[in-house]
C-alpha cells in the first residue's frame, strides 16, 4: 500500500503514543478525507448538526489532531486546520434526505473505529459499501407507508370507521407517489410541499363527494401527517439544547417553512373546490 | 380498555410506517412503534381519562417519550433520535392546525386564530419535553467530555505533548 511506504520512519510509526495505539495510521489529509465523507452522510441523511460536529470531532481527535475543528450547519460543513499552513475543507450540502439506518451505522462505525482497525482504504471501502446499502425501501414501500400511516393517523383522531381508514390510505398513497413522481424534476421543497397539500385537498374531497360517510377533516389530517416537517423541528430543538443556536434558527424556519407550504397547497386546494361550486 | 388498545394498536401502526418513510432499517422498526403507542396512551389517557390541559398532556407523553427512547437507545446502542423521531409524529398537533387554518378560510379569523395558536401552544409543549430531557441528559453523560472541550478551547491548540501528532507529510 502507497500509504505505509510514506509513513515508514516518520514519528507517528515509531513513536507509541498511547492514544493511537489500536489505529492503522492515516495522514492529516487522509483523517480530513474520512472526517468529511463521515459529516457528509451524516447531514445528507437528516442526523442533527451537533451530531455531524461531534462525529467529525471525535474522529480528528481519536488520531491526535487537536488543531482540527469544524464548523456545520443545516446547509454547509467547514472543517478547518488551525495550524500555520493548514488546509481548510469546505462542503456545501443543497439536497438533504431522511435515512435513519445510514444515521445509526454511521455512528457505529465512529464508536468502533478503534475496534475495527480500519485503514484509510478500508474505511473508504466501508463508506462505500454502506452507501451502496442506503435507502433501503423503494418508492413503492414508501407510498404503501405513506398511505398506511396516514390511515392509522385518521383511526386516532376519533370517529374510527373503514370508510376513514380507505379514504385516508387512498389520499396519502397518491400524494406520495405524485411526489415521486415528480422527484426527478427536483422541484425546491415550498412546491413540493405546495403540490402534496394540493393533492391532498383534491382527493380527500373527491373521497367525501363520492362517499358521503367520510369525513373530511380525519382523512386530510391523516393524509398530512407524513408531509409535516416533524423531523426537522425535533432536529432544531435539539441543535438549540445543544448550543448550536445558527443551526437550530435555520431548522426551525426549515420546518416553519414547510408547514406554510402546505398549508396553502392545501387552502389553494379548498378554496378552488369552493369556487367551482362543489359541495 | 378496548378503546385504549385500539388507539395503542394504531399509534403503533402509524409509527411503524414513519419508520419506514424515515427509512429505518427493519430492527429498529418495532421498537420505535412501542414508544410510539406508548406515548399516544399517556396522552389520551391523560388528556381524556384525566381530563389534563393539552399542554401539559403533550408535555407529560413528550418526556416519557423521549426518557423511553433514551433508554433503548443505551439498551441497543444505537442513537437517541432513531427511536424519538418517529415516535414523537403522532403528538404533532396537525388537527388543530388543520382546523384553525380552514376556520380562517372562511372568515371565522378569530376564532381560526385561537385554534391555531393552540396548536402552537402544544408543538411548543412537545419542545419544552423534548429540550429538558436532551439537556438534562446531555449534561450527565457529556459532562466530563465537555469540561475537557472547555479546557480545550481555553487553550487552543496548546494540548498536552504527548497527545500532538506532528502531520507526516507536514515534515517532510
Amino acid at each position: 500500500m502507497p500509504e505505509e511506504k510514506a509513513l515508514n520512519g516518520t514519528k507517528q510509526n515509531t513513536e507509541p503514543a498511547s492514544p493511537l495505539s489500536g489505529l492503522a495510521p492515516m495522514t492529516k489529509n487522509q483523517v480530513m478525507d474520512i472526517a468529511m465523507d463521515l459529516g457528509k452522510i451524516l447531514l445528507k441523511s437528516g442526523a442533527e448538526t451537533s451530531r455531524v460536529e461531534d462525529t467529525m470531532m471525535r474522529f480528528c481527535r481519536s488520531y491526535g489532531y487537536y488543531d482540527l475543528n469544524v464548523f456545520c450547519t443545516p446547509t454547509v460543513i467547514i472543517l478547518g486546520d488551525e495550524s500555520p499552513r493548514g488546509k481548510s475543507r469546505v462542503f456545501r450540502v443543497r439536497w438533504r434526505a431522511t435515512d435513519l439506518g445510514l444515521i445509526m451505522d454511521i455512528n457505529e462505525l465512529s464508536y468502533n473505529f478503534r475496534r475495527w482497525k480500519l485503514d484509510y482504504a478500508g474505511a473508504k471501502r466501508w463508506l462505500q459499501g454502506r452507501l451502496a446499502l442506503s435507502h433501503p425501501y423503494g418508492n413503492t414501500a414508501v407510498c404503501l407507508a405513506s398511505g398506511f400511516g396516514s390511515a392509522c393517523f385518521a383511526m386516532l383522531l376519533g370517529s374510527a370507521s373503514i370508510y376513514n381508514f380507505v379514504a385516508a390510505f387512498l389520499t396519502g398513497f397518491i400524494a406520495m407517489a405524485l411526489l415521486k413522481m415528480v422527484n426527478s424534476f427536483h422541484p425546491t421543497p415550498f412546491w413540493e410541499n405546495f403540490l402534496a397539500g394540493l393533492s391532498i385537498g383534491i382527493v380527500a374531497q373527491t373521497c367525501c363527494l363520492l362517499y358521503p360517510y367520510c369525513t373530511l377533516e380525519n382523512i386530510t389530517v391523516g393524509a398530512l401527517m407524513p408531509f409535516l416537517p416533524g423531523l426537522a423541528f425535533t432536529n432544531g430543538v435539539r441543535d438549540y439544547m445543544a448550543g448550536d443556536l445558527l443551526s437550530g434558527n435555520s431548522r426551525i424556519a426549515e420546518a416553519g417553512l414547510f408547514a406554510l407550504s402546505i398549508a396553502i397547497g392545501l387552502a389553494f386546494a379548498l378554496k378552488v373546490w369552493d369556487w367551482g361550486g362543489l359541495p | 380498555m378496548m378503546h385504549y388498545l385500539m388507539a395503542f394498536a394504531f399509534a403503533f401502526f402509524a409509527t411503524v410506517a414513519f419508520g419506514v418513510l424515515f427509512q429505518g432499517p427493519k430492527r429498529i422498526l418495532w421498537r420505535s412503534g412501542l414508544i410510539g403507542g406508548l406515548g399516544w396512551i399517556i396522552f389520551i389517557g391523560l388528556k381524556e381519562g384525566f381530563s389534563v390541559h393539552s399542554f401539559s398532556a403533550n408535555f407529560l407523553a413528550t418526556v416519557v417519550i423521549a426518557l423511553a427512547s433514551e433508554l433503548f437507545a443505551r439498551i441497543w446502542k444505537e442513537p437517541t433520535t432513531v427511536f424519538e423521531v418517529p415516535a414523537i409524529i403522532p403528538l404533532v398537533p396537525g388537527l388543530g392546525m388543520y382546523k384553525g387554518m380552514n376556520y380562517i378560510l372562511q372568515d371565522y379569523v378569530s376564532y381560526g386564530s385561537e385554534v391555531l395558536l393552540g396548536a402552537a401552544v402544544d408543538s411548543c409543549a412537545i419542545a419544552l419535553g423534548i429540550m429538558m430531557v436532551s439537556g438534562v441528559l446531555r449534561a450527565l453523560k457529556t459532562g466530563n467530555d465537555m469540561a475537557r472541550q472547555r479546557q480545550q478551547d481555553l487553550l487552543g491548540t496548546a494540548v498536552p505533548p504527548d497527545l500532538y501528532v506532528t502531520d507526516p507529510e507536514e515534515e517532510k
